[in-house]
């Protein structure tokens, strides 16, 4: 356990002791600061009419009127619909009558909320992590002198895998602190105490505003957890760096496309890009017809065991021979 | 002196596709020895030590060290070994220092006091606080062997350990080998192509030729056997008169003369006669030259002259 533990701290060692970790890192602290200066600026335009009240009060009034003309549309479901602008105008309603001031945008928490798309940035860097850490042992042959050691090689493996999970949760907690603080810095800090309000059964309630924006990280994550977990996967087959972030890059990017090329076969709710947002299943609507939470998880599950698995046979099994 | 079996080799085989890459080698190394391993490029001495670092598995055999298992009890039978396997490739974007912490963790019962004695010890104390990139092929070399002697093994396996050493150092390499064998009881496997090198180094020494082991020999009877007879060059003052006199006494041999020496293959044992005989014939001998057959030769007879693979 000590020794597995002493694994992990060299590989920390060997991703923070190289620049180009410090630049991957300062590059997202630049991201935030500018999309907060960014959109500072462009918020202050469009909020000219700063009565956030009577704002709220004449969205009710149109979502109200669009809900009696509401008309069946063929292939929407209205009940769907009609529940979604419910949802709305009873979350505007308790704002007007509790005081809380919609959070989009204009106080810190609207602002780390928006800043948890810059967690496909996270992944990014991330990937690019991965890909390194084992190809990179493989490209400058220090593998050999790693492999020799009184440590069989699946932990010498999993340390490594360990070792990229941790530099995610470092770049996320540097994301989340960041954002704060750029938010509180520019919109203020009076809106800390703010809950976030959630809908449960045709009720408005109050949740903890942190823990709200920790389970919207967490769902981001899981996609982050996926293609880190296949970039390893890569980067341990086929021992190149560039291939694991290329592939990896390509499919993170392209595979929500995929899944929607491909959404008229029912077997594309097998495929991994329609299963990793699972904020679908809260608010929106999945890919297929008949998934459900646990299905998406279940798939999921099997994903991350099967790149796991590939990656632990084919490392404790490869002669090592460059 | 101790001469307990640390490595044994046991049946080895290796084949990749239909190729037998190490076909069925068996041999020991012992504590105290230093064993050479001696071949061309290609005959697999590089794969058989791998094999040993469990970096390569066997297709058949068992290698054991420490009477451990590398297949089956690997943590144990690897823990007291070092070595280098060619290069020594270090992190280069670590310093010296921090590489050998680096190893040291994965022991996880090395001390600081242990890193600093190893340090010393590869006289790299001036430049171990810099990166591994800036340094020179010898001072890698060093470092190399700082972190196969870190964790104290008894059994050090380098893989053409000279390489990129320059004469000194090479020197002094060879004496810390010796020291090491002799005084701490480590065994310790050479491999390398470069057959004088060998001679120098090493106890015994095994040759290795498409992928099998076909002789082991110290080195003292790899040189002596058949040695009788040999090519003796004599500086002497009248060569003419020498060549008189060599002639009356092996009449059946030819001599070579030059200048100012003459030479003819005897009978080492008739060397004093030649001597007694010169100095009765008042003929001045101001130099002597024995030419045995260096190692080289003697591998390229044992190996039917197919040197390099």
């Amino acid at each position: 356990m000590r020794r597995m533990l002493n694994l992990i701290q060299n590989e920390n060692m060997k991703i923070f002791r190289r620049l180009s970790t410090y630049i991957m890192l300062g590059l997202l602290i630049i991201i935030v600061v500018a999309a907060g200066v960014i959109s500072k600026n462009t918020a202050q335009q469009a909020s000219i009419n700063t009565d956030w009240k009577t704002q709220l009060t004449q969205d009710n009034t149109t979502m109200q009127k669009s809900l009696t003309d509401m008309q069946t549309i063929p292939g929407i479901d209205l009940e769907q619909s009609r529940a979604a602008v419910e949802k709305n105008i009873k979350t505007n309603n308790y704002r007007i009558e509790h005081n809380l001031p919609p959070v989009q945008g204009k106080i810190v928490w609207g602002f780390v909320t928006n800043m948890v798309s810059t967690i496909s940035i996270v992944s990014l860097f991330v990937i690019i992590i991965a890909a390194g850490i084992v190809a990179g042992e493989f490209n400058s042959g220090t593998i050999k002198l790693l492999l020799i050691r009184p440590l069989k090689r699946w932990k010498v493996l999993l340390s490594k895998y360990l070792a990229v999970l941790l530099f995610a949760l470092d770049s996320l907690i540097l994301l989340f602190v960041a954002s704060f603080l750029v938010g509180g810095i520019l919109y203020g800090w009076s809106g800390v105490g703010q809950p976030y309000l959630g809908y449960t059964n045709g009720n408005v309630t109050e949740i903890n505003m942190l823990g709200h924006i920790f389970t919207t990280y967490a769902y981001a994550c899981v996609n982050l957890l996926m293609m880190v977990t296949f970039a390893f996967m890569i980067s341990t087959v086929f021992r190149s760096n560039s291939l694991a972030v290329g592939i990896s890059l390509f499919l993170m990017y392209t595979g929500t496309i995929l899944v929607t090329l491909l959404s008229k076969y029912s077997w594309v709710k097998y495929i991994l890009f329609a299963n990793t947002d699972l904020t679908v299943y809260t608010n929106g609507l999945p890919v297929a017809k008949g998934m459900t939470m646990t299905f998406s998880l279940l798939v999921l599950a099997v994903y991350f065991i099967l790149f796991n698995a590939i990656s632990w046979a084919v490392f404790t099994k490869r002669d090592v021979a460059a | 002196m101790q001469t307990k079996p640390v490595a044994q080799f046991k049946n080895i085989k290796k084949k990749i596709g239909k190729k037998m890459i190490i076909d069925d080698i068996s041999f020991e190394v012992n504590a105290g020895e230093i064993f050479g391993f001696l071949g061309p490029n290609g005959a697999g001495k590089t794969t058989t030590i791998r094999m040993l670092f469990g970096l390569i598995s066997m297709t058949e055999g068992e290698i054991l060290v420490n009477g451990f298992s590398i297949k089956h009890d690997f943590e144990k039978a690897i823990v007291r070994v070092g070595g280098i396997i060619e290069n020594p490739e270090m992190y280069k974007y670590l310093t010296g220092y921090k590489n050998l912490v680096h190893y040291a963790r994965m022991y996880g019962d090395i001390t600081k006091e242990r890193i600093d004695e190893v340090i010393s010890l590869v006289g790299l104390e001036q430049r171990i606080k810099d990166k591994v990139k800036t340094y020179s092929l010898g001072m890698r070399q060093r470092l190399g062997l700082a972190q196969a002697l870190l964790h104290k093994p008894n059994l050090i396996v380098l893989d053409e350990p000279t390489n990129g050493l320059d004469p000194a150092g090479i020197h002094e390499f060879r004496k810390h080998l010796r020291m090491l064998a002799e005084k701490e009881n480590v065994a310790i496997m050479v491999s390398s192509h470069q057959l004088s090198e060998m001679e120098l180094m090493c106890d015994r020494i095994g040759i290795i030729q498409n992928g099998k082991l076909i002789d082991i020999q110290t080195v003292n009877d790899f040189l002596d056997k058949d040695e009788v007879v040999m090519r003796v060059t004599f500086t002497v003052d009248d060569v003419p008169k020498a060549k008189t006199c060599l002639n009356q006494m092996f009449q059946e041999q030819e001599t070579l003369e030059n200048e100012s020496t003459i030479s003819i293959t005897i009978d080492s044992s008739k060397i004093p006669d030649i001597v007694a005989a010169f100095v009765r014939e008042g003929i001045r001998i101001s130099g002597l030259d024995k030419e045995s057959k260096t190692l080289e030769q003697k591998f390229l007879d044992i190996t039917g002259g197919s040197g390099i693979a």
